[in-house]
């Protein structure tokens, strides 16, 4: 194991940067979603992207796996340049991400849609399905086993055949979170995995990211709305407000700036809040 | 009742991914299969070869199609040019002497070289988009064929086939004719049984339900698009040859116009999008449903001595056929397998409903 991870660690760059995002500009129409922003994701960090509603963190998300190439700028992944690579050779790379919005199959069974996630590490094709017999099965299981690996991480092993489509909402995230880990990604991206949880969920979710870091050795990048969660796991944030960084570096001291708060609350609440803390919140 | 899942456990990954997992469904397969191989016996001829063997090829082209339609999500309204240019392809093969498993390939590898690079082109667009453009490759396919001699020899013409031998045995007689289809249905359905329950059919699933999730985890949505066209029009061209070159024993022009493309689609609709055993069912009533129709009209006409004109008495089943697929399209848009679902899951479990799912 130790010396799995010794090799994977040469193949990329001496400084271990994972993501590396410069200058990147992406507008829609007339809307400037993204104004030239830098980021970076280090090896073994989880990195909190930060922003209120429409601040360009999903359309960030995009940029970087390939669904909006950007206008400007470039994205190094692994120390290479994948900029305008197309999405699935992204994931072929060793990105797996969730959608902001469940992006599950539906009409397919949790199994199944776990199994999807395997998909960069089979070869689907019409022969192994004409001679399954010979050739499909034994892929089909030794996957399988992957499969069900990260279904006991995950505790799905009471819905794994439930169509998707039946269970609530919390589980399915988890599901979709279960598919991206299957593929044994070495760079997972969270858009607000907790949206809509309760307390308790969010807790199992913030558990599930922290092993998955710690356990499985993938670096992550979480989009996330709850404070306290990225407060208390992750290790680095930026904070976006108009596609603009307004702050960055450690989690407290930079959601605590006047520029965030403001982002956040607006001019006046922000300028009473910070007078009721006399300055520092 | 017949169905039981209760007490039925697996222990191996293998097991539990069996095609039919419970017992009564093999051996109902097993009742079935035995009964479709003795069928040159039971049967008498004008069943065997009026109705069973055209439904044989018919619903191995509906599987083909839903291959495309129904897994894969992708709308396809010339499939009757794609079995056309199969069956023209082999029975030139077979008519230059070549022998029919080389026929029947090539047969195959002609509607899918074609049908890729239509498929190329036509998968640049999306659901309607797609449908017109699969609809001008049937157009255009249709015209080369009956305006170049070199292919059909006129448009008027009916090229006729020598007889043929399929691994040694030749295939003349009812019975070998039926058995050569019955060996082609069997293939493609266990194909597309297996499809269903490996990564190929996982990931056209995936590619028909979510495009952009499909990219996500690495699926490349074009490719996998191509692919589900170039083994669906594999199949159809199969089809093509064996229905040409066996059944018909002759071929024209004018068996593989728009309207063979239309009651496939229907076939597939009716049946059941992505089904298997829909596709049997729907070729079964594509195929009956109009002479049903037609014989209860006459019968009707007749006892009850009403004065129906002809006209009228050759449209009423036309009529009746088009508010059937529409009422399937309105009240069961998952089809006649869909239905027999439904009533295979109620007795599954029968009496205790609460236990169904
Ligand atoms: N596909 C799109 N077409 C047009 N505008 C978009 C599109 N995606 C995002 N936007 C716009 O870009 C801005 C940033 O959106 P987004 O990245 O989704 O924000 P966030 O994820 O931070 O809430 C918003 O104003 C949004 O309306
Ligand atoms: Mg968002």
């Amino acid at each position: 194991m130790r010396d799995q991870n010794a090799k994977q660690n040469d193949a990329m760059r001496s400084d271990g940067r994972i993501l590396e995002c410069r200058g990147i500009e992406r507008s829609f129409g007339g809307l400037k979603a993204l104004k030239s922003v830098d980021i970076h994701v280090d090896r073994g960090e989880i990195f909190g992207l930060v922003g209120p509603n429409g601040s360009g963190k999903t359309t960030m998300v995009n940029v970087v796996t390939g669904f909006y190439p950007p206008n400007a700028g470039s994205v190094q992944l692994f120390g290479q340049d994948i900029t305008g690579m197309k999405p699935n050779r992204v994931a072929r790379m060793g990105v797996a991400r969730t959608f902001q919005n469940l992006a599950l199959f539906r009409g397919m069974s949790v199994l199944d849609n776990i199994l999807l996630g395997r998909h960069v590490h089979m070869k689907p094709g019409a022969l192994p399905s004409l001679f399954y017999w010979l050739w499909g099965a034994r892929e089909e299981i030794a996957h399988r086993r992957a499969a069900e690996d990260i279904i006991d991480f995950m505790q799905l092993q009471d819905i794994r055949d439930e169509p998707v489509e039946v269970i609530p909402m919390g589980l399915q995230k988890r599901v979709e979170l279960a598919r991206a880990l299957v593929a044994e990604p070495r760079f997972l991206i969270l858009d607000e995995p907790m949206a809509g949880m309760n307390q308790e969920e969010k807790e199992y979710i913030a558990r599930f990211i922290l092993d998955a870091r710690d356990e499985r050795n993938v670096s992550i990048l979480l989009i996330e709305h709850h404070m306290d969660v990225v407060t208390a796991i992750c290790d680095r944030i930026v904070v976006l407000s108009y596609g603009e960084i307004i702050a960055q570096g450690e989690p407290k001291a930079a959601i605590a700036d006047p520029q965030v708060i403001t982002a956040y609350l607006g001019e006046r609440a922000a300028a009473r809040v910070l007078q009721a803390n006399g300055g520092a919140p | 009742m017949f169905y039981r899942r209760a007490g039925i456990r697996f222990t191996r990954y293998r097991d539990e991914r069996q095609i039919w997992p419970l017992p009564l469904d093999r051996r109902l397969m097993l009742l079935v299969l035995l009964l479709a191989l003795a069928a040159p016996y039971l049967l008498d001829r004008l069943y065997l070869v009026g109705y069973l063997l055209p439904w044989l090829i018919w619903a191995t082209a509906a599987l083909g199609l839903n291959l495309l339609m129904g897994t894969a999500g992708q709308v396809h309204l010339g499939y009757g040019a794609v079995i056309g240019m199969g069956a023209y392809g082999s029975v030139h093969l077979v008519r230059a002497g070549a022998p029919l498993e080389l026929a029947m390939l090539a047969g195959g590898l002609i509607s899918a070289a074609v049908g890729i690079v239509f498929g190329a082109a036509a998968l640049r667009v999306k659901g309607l988009y797609l449908a017109m453009a699969t609809l001008a490759m049937q157009y255009i396919v249709d015209f080369v064929i009956s305006h170049v001699p070199f292919i059909s020899g006129g448009s008027q013409a009916t090229i006729t086939v020598p007889p043929v031998r399929f691994l040694g045995i030749p295939i003349v007689g009812d019975a070998a004719v039926y058995y050569m289809a019955l060996g082609v249905c069997i293939v493609v359905t266990l194909f597309m049984l297996n499809v269903r329950r490996t990564a190929f059919g996982r990931a056209l699933a995936a590619v028909r339900e979510k495009d952009y999730a499909a990219e996500v985890i690495g699926v490349d949505t074009f490719r996998f698009k191509l692919l589900a066209f170039w083994v669906s029009s594999f199949i159809g061209g199969v089809v093509g040859s064996v229905l040409a070159v066996c059944y018909l024993r002759s071929i024209s022009p004018d068996q593989f116009h728009i309207e063979l493309s239309i009651q496939l689609v229907a076939m597939v609709i009716v049946g059941g999008m992505g089904s298997v055993l829909g596709s049997f069912f729907g070729a079964a009533l594509i195929l009956f449903a109009p002479i049903v129709l037609n014989n209860l009209i006459g019968f009707m006409a007749d006892s009850m001595d009403m004065q129906i004109s002809t006209d009228l008495r050759a449209h009423v089943p036309l009529m009746l056929y088009g508010g059937l697929i529409v009422g399937f399209l309105l009240w069961e848009p998952l089809g006649l397998a869909k239905i027999y679902n439904n009533m295979r899951n109620y007795f599954l479990v029968w009496p205790f409903r609460h236990a169904q799912r």
